[in-house]
């Protein structure tokens, strides 16, 4: 899942100052799951601005709304509408960026302001604690690393590790971050896959990742359909 | 001969290396790389030139290499992966070789994240690369060498001439793991390994031990770091912050004993603990010499390498020799 | 909101034979809405006061707490409702218009009969009631010795079911006086027969003629009137039913000192309920089950005592009433008086001179699903039709009569009422019930045996308000918890993750199983995508009940500073403190938003009261470690810590939320930490001027 992490209230509320109806989008996939942009803190965040904009005297309108997944444009289509109709000005949208940039492209002349920062793609680790676990790089040795993904979960990405900066189990940046390496290796040996790690692993091909420019999948099948229509 | 470094003939002449650490500064006064080349003139084999510790902005290790050169020293330019990717570290290397730098020690590089320290601010924000890790790069390196061909498998013509090393943290943590990994170093073709600093010596025995059974000794030239220490409290602090250091309790009480002999005088208390720091420095150097596979030593003094001399000098370890082209290619 | 699975009844409303709303007026006292509690209760029973002292309380022995402590006081709930009632159930009786032709004549006032005449005056007949005796209430008024049920109780009741336009005719004795065909020709045009069962079996032992042997009915009716003869020393009561306790605890109060019990039964087969026993044992009755009378021993056709034989067994393989003795086992008590309470049957005089026939001796005709006799347009209802019962089950009868009467008279058929089985939940998980914070119940208060014996006084005191209150609370709310709307739920697990009992499960979306969920509310507090609601508890009700009370001021005369304070119902000890009037507001500027726990409150709904102008809000919680819920304070704690941290940000600051903890009662405490939430306000007015 996509983890996101809520902006400053001061910052997202500079973005809206000066605007006079605004509307809070929330998102209900990924961002409701790690608690930051579902239908709850959708309530949280306008609250806070109608508290705001109450002290400060301004009269402004703020609107609450949350779809199923900003980011499928047929998701986002009643909202457009509703945005539209209502003469909405602009929108801070609690969605992941994906989220934003569909929501962006669908509202040619409102502007969408992100009320997140999107952070990661991870899992929890204990009731709100969320770790960081694929990188996304497009090309996933997983299999090399019992499971365990050196280039989101080392600090250095390093591909032969140890480094010599672990310690304990844990990273050298400290706090809680475990060691990806030492993970790894005390699951490949009671895997007793061990020996694997003993193979020099070249200097990996990273174009497959974001390195070698945005990236686009394609399942042809549908695509072509899609294209005949 | 695979670069003729004067490094690569002393241990090729089966004497016992020494190698000490340089450490350039954080802003363009070459005057000081050229002063510290002084004071630690003939006391080494091979110099160091750290390339950005600790993620702290130096003169880059290259320049400060060809600075200590014209002293007449041989430097071992260290070389991240923190900082560049495969384009820029080949770049450089090709460079470093056609200034006439031989040596060169492969590193992944401190996290930037710790360049903010102490008084430091540093630059935790930056972007780091890790296109490739030390071990690929000790690959690269011997690509360029060896087989004339740069990493992307275009040929070279001129093959830079380098005495190619790698660092090795033998008491790290996971402790069984790392003879392997050092394994992995020399198959991608380390030709000298330089370690963490040892204190424990038992540890760092059994340690050497495991490679030697491995035969590791003999691919490579394993060269013992210490690391001269201070104070007790620097002692403690390694044994507690510094990953794979571990420093018996003996050492630090010896330190602290130094310590308390002069009372209250802070003076008094600096001198002891630097004088015992030598002394401890000096029978470590002794000790790793009698281990089997050890090849040489590798001194760190960190901005204090003034005292680098008399170390070597009381470890019985000068004058240093000198080994023709011809009697270290025997 | 959509409302989950409404057709499953909490076990106590199942199990009651009027399926009150139990967790309903529990509820509503909780909340210190004594009126809407009495309504609830009215609603299903019009004899409430009398079964809040004598009801046998199925709804008790269903209650689902059982499994984690005792069951809720629901019986002292229901007395307390109407003991603190009074004036606006007497303010609420009026006439019911009649709006049909057709007459009804009951036969009886007892509670069956009551109920029934009180449902169809209700739907709009004409319904007289024909009484033998000189006052209503059948068995209620005329046997339940009154330090159970004190005759004003009952008449409270009545006077409610008389109000309704309900003619009373007493002193009218059906079968002698009147037969029911001269009803007919009165222009009845049904006729349902109450009239109970109000004799009392006699034996056929030996010297069971002589003088001071009494029967049980006749005895408590003289009891009731104070008219009995004296009963001596020594009275043993044979039986080991209800009426049986209700004799020998009357005999112990007509001045007896040794009075015994004997039963055929063993202790654990006595019919009587355990309390009854319990009580009477505390007030020095002997009991000597497994013990059968063999004969009178008298002298000169006095009662001088007692011979009992050993009773081996009450019942064959089959079940069926066969006692066995052991001929040879004998005991004899000195006795001035003994007394038969070993059942009771019905007089049929009623039936007399008319063609309803009878099945046996004592025993109509009739049946069950119609209710009806065989004669056309006669019915009957209560104990003459199905048997001894208890006074709830009389009431639940003569609501089923009540229908039946009015489908005949509607369409001159009879109506069909099959038993009804009320869908509830099983029993309390363990996992669950060893997770649920225990907290005894609220004793009743009895009066000391040694004094209660000595007169006819109540002996059992009601529940105090704070009492009321306090037990209210216990109720786990069964069935009324936690649902998700699987449109919203995203599938997240932080209801699995927050749910202290456990309980809460996701399988693409979240579910709160019925039978386990406490209603604690966490779940839908922490739910990020607002998907969960509590069918009973939820907040949603606090924004209007809060934008109403506001909306009595005009915005110019609000009093400033305005400060919200959500309180913790739990713990009040009086209404007075739950129920916020504008007066009050107007003058302190705290208005008061109570909320049944207030853990339930999401960050949303402490941000609120800003957003309606509030300038401060002041959150009180439950004294420290008293709250029903694991782990509630804590999340809550986070939600403060969450919404200080927004006000910090939007520039209002943290100090305009307080959150504090009651300290021994919200009497004692509450006022106190308004005045210190408004005193900081006046400070940062201040600084605000001054900087």
């Amino acid at each position: 899942m996509i983890v996101a992490e809520q902006k400053p209230f001061g910052q997202v509320k500079e973005f809206v100052e000066g605007y006079r109806k605004i509307m809070v989008a929330g998102c209900g996939a990924c961002v409701t799951v790690c608690l930051v942009g579902g239908e709850a803190e959708v309530k949280v965040l306008a609250s806070g601005l109608r508290i705001a904009h109450l002290q400060e005297g301004k009269a402004t309108e703020v609107l609450e709304a949350c779809v199923t997944r900003q980011c499928e444009p047929e998701f986002n289509d009643p909202l457009v509408e509703r945005i539209r109709e209502e003469g909405v000005e602009a929108v801070i949208s609690l969605a992941c960026g994906v989220g934003v940039n569909l929501l962006a492209e669908a509202l040619e002349d409102v502007p969408v302001f992100p009320g997140v920062n999107t952070t990661f793609f991870g899992g929890v680790k204990e009731a709100g604690t969320w770790l960081e676990l694929c990188a996304g790089c497009g090309e996933c040795i997983l299999h090399l690393t019992g499971g365990i993904c050196p280039v989101a979960r080392c600090a250095k990405s390093i591909m032969n590790g140890p480094c010599g900066g672990t310690n304990d189990g844990k990273c050298e940046l400290g706090g809680e971050t475990a060691c990806a390496w030492a993970l790894i290796i005390e699951r490949m040996s009671r895997l007793g896959t061990l020996g694997q790690l003993e193979t020099v692993q070249p200097a990996r091909d990273w174009s497959t990742g974001h390195y070698g420019g945005p990236r686009r999948m394609t399942v042809e099948a549908v695509q072509a359909v899609a294209k005949e229509e | 001969m695979k670069s003729g470094s004067n490094l690569e003939r002393v241990l090729a002449a089966g004497e016992f290396a020494v190698t000490a650490e340089l450490g350039p500064p954080m802003d363009c006064n070459g005057d000081v790389v050229l002063e510290k080349a002084r004071l630690l003139k003939s006391c080494a084999d091979a110099y160091n030139i750290t390339d950005n510790q600790t993620a702290v902005v130096r003169m880059s290790s290259i320049a400060s290499a060809v600075l200590i050169m014209q002293e007449g020293l041989e430097p071992v330019m260290q070389m991240t992966c923190r900082d560049r990717n495969r384009i820029a570290i080949q770049a450089d290397i090709l460079g470093a070789a056609a200034l006439g730098i031989r040596n060169c020690l492969c590193i992944a590089g401190d996290h930037q994240s710790f360049s903010a320290a102490g008084r430091l601010k540093g630059h935790p924000g930056a972007k780091n690369v890790y296109d490739v890790d030390s071990i690929q790069l000790v690959a690269i390196l011997k690509g360029l060498r060896d087989d004339g061909l740069q990493q992307g498998g275009d040929p070279i013509e001129c093959r830079p001439p380098l005495f190619v090393g790698a660092a090795w943290t033998p008491m790290g943590d996971p402790l069984e793991f790392r003879p392997i990994r050092l394994g992995k170093k020399v198959a991608a073709g380390a030709d000298f390994i330089q370690t963490q600093g040892v204190y424990d010596i038992d540890l760092f025995r059994m340690q050497m031990a495991k490679i030697v059974k491995m035969g590791l000794h003999e691919r490579t030239a394993v060269l013992a770091g210490i690391i001269v220490p201070k104070s007790g409290a620097m002692l403690k602090y390694m044994d507690s912050s510094v990953a794979g250091v571990t420093v018996p309790a003996a050492l630090i009480e010896r330190m602290n004993r130094a310590k308390d002999e002069a009372g209250d005088d802070k003076t008094q208390a600096r001198i002891n603990q630097e004088e015992e720091g030598v002394r401890i420095t000096v029978e470590l150097i002794e000790q790793v010499r009698e281990i089997e596979g050890v090849r040489g030593v590798h001194l760190q003094a960190i901005e204090w390498e003034k005292r680098v001399p008399e170390i070597v000098e009381r470890a019985g370890l000068l004058p240093r020799p000198v080994v023709s082209e011809e009697a270290g290619s025997s | 909101m959509r409302v989950a699975n409404e057709c499953l009844t909490a076990p106590c409303s199942a199990a009651c034979p009027v399926q009150t709303d139990t967790r309903g007026y529990a509820d509503a006292v909780a909340r210190g809405d004594y009126e809407r509690a009495l309504e609830l209760l009215l609603e299903a029973n019009p004899f409430s006061s009398v079964c809040g002292r004598i009801c046998d309380h199925p709804c008790e022995q269903a209650c689902r707490r059982s499994k984690i402590d005792a069951p809720v006081g629901l019986r002292a709930l229901k007395r307390f409702v109407v003991e603190h009632t009074g004036e606006h159930r007497r303010a609420r009786r009026a006439r019911q218009p009649v709006l049909y032709p057709e007459r009804v004549a009951i036969v009886g006032a007892g509670p069956a009969g009551l109920t029934a005449a009180h449902d169809l005056a209700r739907a709009g007949y004409a319904v007289t009631v024909f009484e033998r005796g000189d006052a209503p209430g059948g068995m209620l008024g005329a046997t339940i010795p009154r330090y159970r049920l004190p005759y004003e109780v009952v008449r409270e009741d009545i006077d409610d079911i008389l109000a309704l336009g309900v003619e009373l005719r007493t002193g009218v004795e059906i079968g002698r006086d009147v037969t029911l065909d001269d009803l007919r020709r009165e222009g009845f045009s049904a006729i349902l027969l109450a009239t109970g069962l109000s004799e009392s079996h006699s034996l056929t032992i030996p010297g069971i003629g002589s003088e001071g042997v009494l029967l049980a009915v006749p005895f408590l009716e003289a009891a009731r009137l104070g008219t009995t003869t004296p009963v001596g020393d020594r009275v043993v009561v044979i039986g080991g039913g209800n009426v049986a306790f209700d004799v020998a605890r009357t005999a112990r109060r007509l001045g007896a000192s040794e009075v015994t019990c004997a039963c055929l039964e063993s202790r654990e087969e006595m019919p009587a309920h355990e309390w009854e026993i319990t009580e009477a044992l505390e007030e020095g009755i002997q009991v000597m089950p497994s013990w059968g009378p063999r004969a009178i021993v008298a002298e000169e056709g006095r009662v001088r005592g007692i011979e009992l034989k050993k009773c081996l067994r009450v019942f064959d393989e089959e079940g069926r009433f066969a006692p066995t003795f052991d001929e040879g086992h004998i005991a004899t008590l000195l006795a001035d008086s003994v007394i038969l309470a070993v059942g009771q049957r019905a007089d049929l005089a009623c039936i007399e001179g008319s063609s309803v026939q009878i099945e046996r001796p004592g025993r109509l005709r009739y049946s069950e699903r119609t209710m009806a006799t065989s004669e056309p347009g006669v019915f009957a209802c209560g104990e003459v039709a199905t048997g001894p019962g208890s006074a709830v089950r009389a009431v639940a009868d003569g609501h089923r009569a009540a229908r039946a009467v009015a489908h005949y008279l509607e369409t001159g058929e009879l109506l069909e009422q099959a038993p009804v089985t009320h869908p509830t939940l099983g029993e309390l998980p363990d996992a669950v019930a060893e997770k649920v914070r225990r907290v005894a119940p609220v004793a009743l208060r009895h009066a000391p045996a040694e004094a209660r014996v000595t007169d006819f006084g109540d002996f059992e005191a009601g529940y105090s308000e704070a009492e009321a209150l306090r037990e209210a609370r216990r109720c786990l709310a069964c069935a009324a918890g936690a649902f998700a709307d699987d449109d919203r739920c995203a599938g997240c697990l932080t209801c699995v993750r927050v749910c202290p009992y456990g309980v809460a499960t996701v399988d693409k979306t979240a579910a709160m199983p019925e039978e386990m969920c406490q209603a604690c509310g966490l779940c839908a507090a922490e739910c990020p995508a607002a998907a969960i609601a509590l069918q009973r508890f939820g907040t949603y009700r606090m924004r209007e009940e809060l934008s109403a009370l506001l909306a009595q001021i005009p915005e110019s005369e609000l009093p400033r500073p305005l400060v919200v304070s959500y309180c913790c119902l739990f713990e009040v000890t009086s209404r007075s403190f739950v129920r916020a009037h504008p007066a009050d507001l107007a003058e302190t500027g705290i208005a008061r938003v109570m909320v049944p726990c207030v853990a339930r409150l999401s960050v949303p709904d402490i941000l609120a009261p800003y957003e309606l102008g509030a300038d401060a809000v002041v959150i009180i919680s439950c004294a420290d470690g008293e709250c029903m819920y694991p782990t509630a304070e804590q999340r809550l704690a986070g939600r403060v810590r969450r919404a200080k941290a927004l006000l910090d940000e939007i520039g209002l600051g943290a100090e305009r939320l307080d959150h504090w903890k009651t300290h021994e009662s919200a009497e004692v405490s509450w006022t106190a930490f308004w005045e210190i939430s408004k005193r900081k306000l006046a400070q940062t007015a201040v600084k605000e001027t001054v900087g």
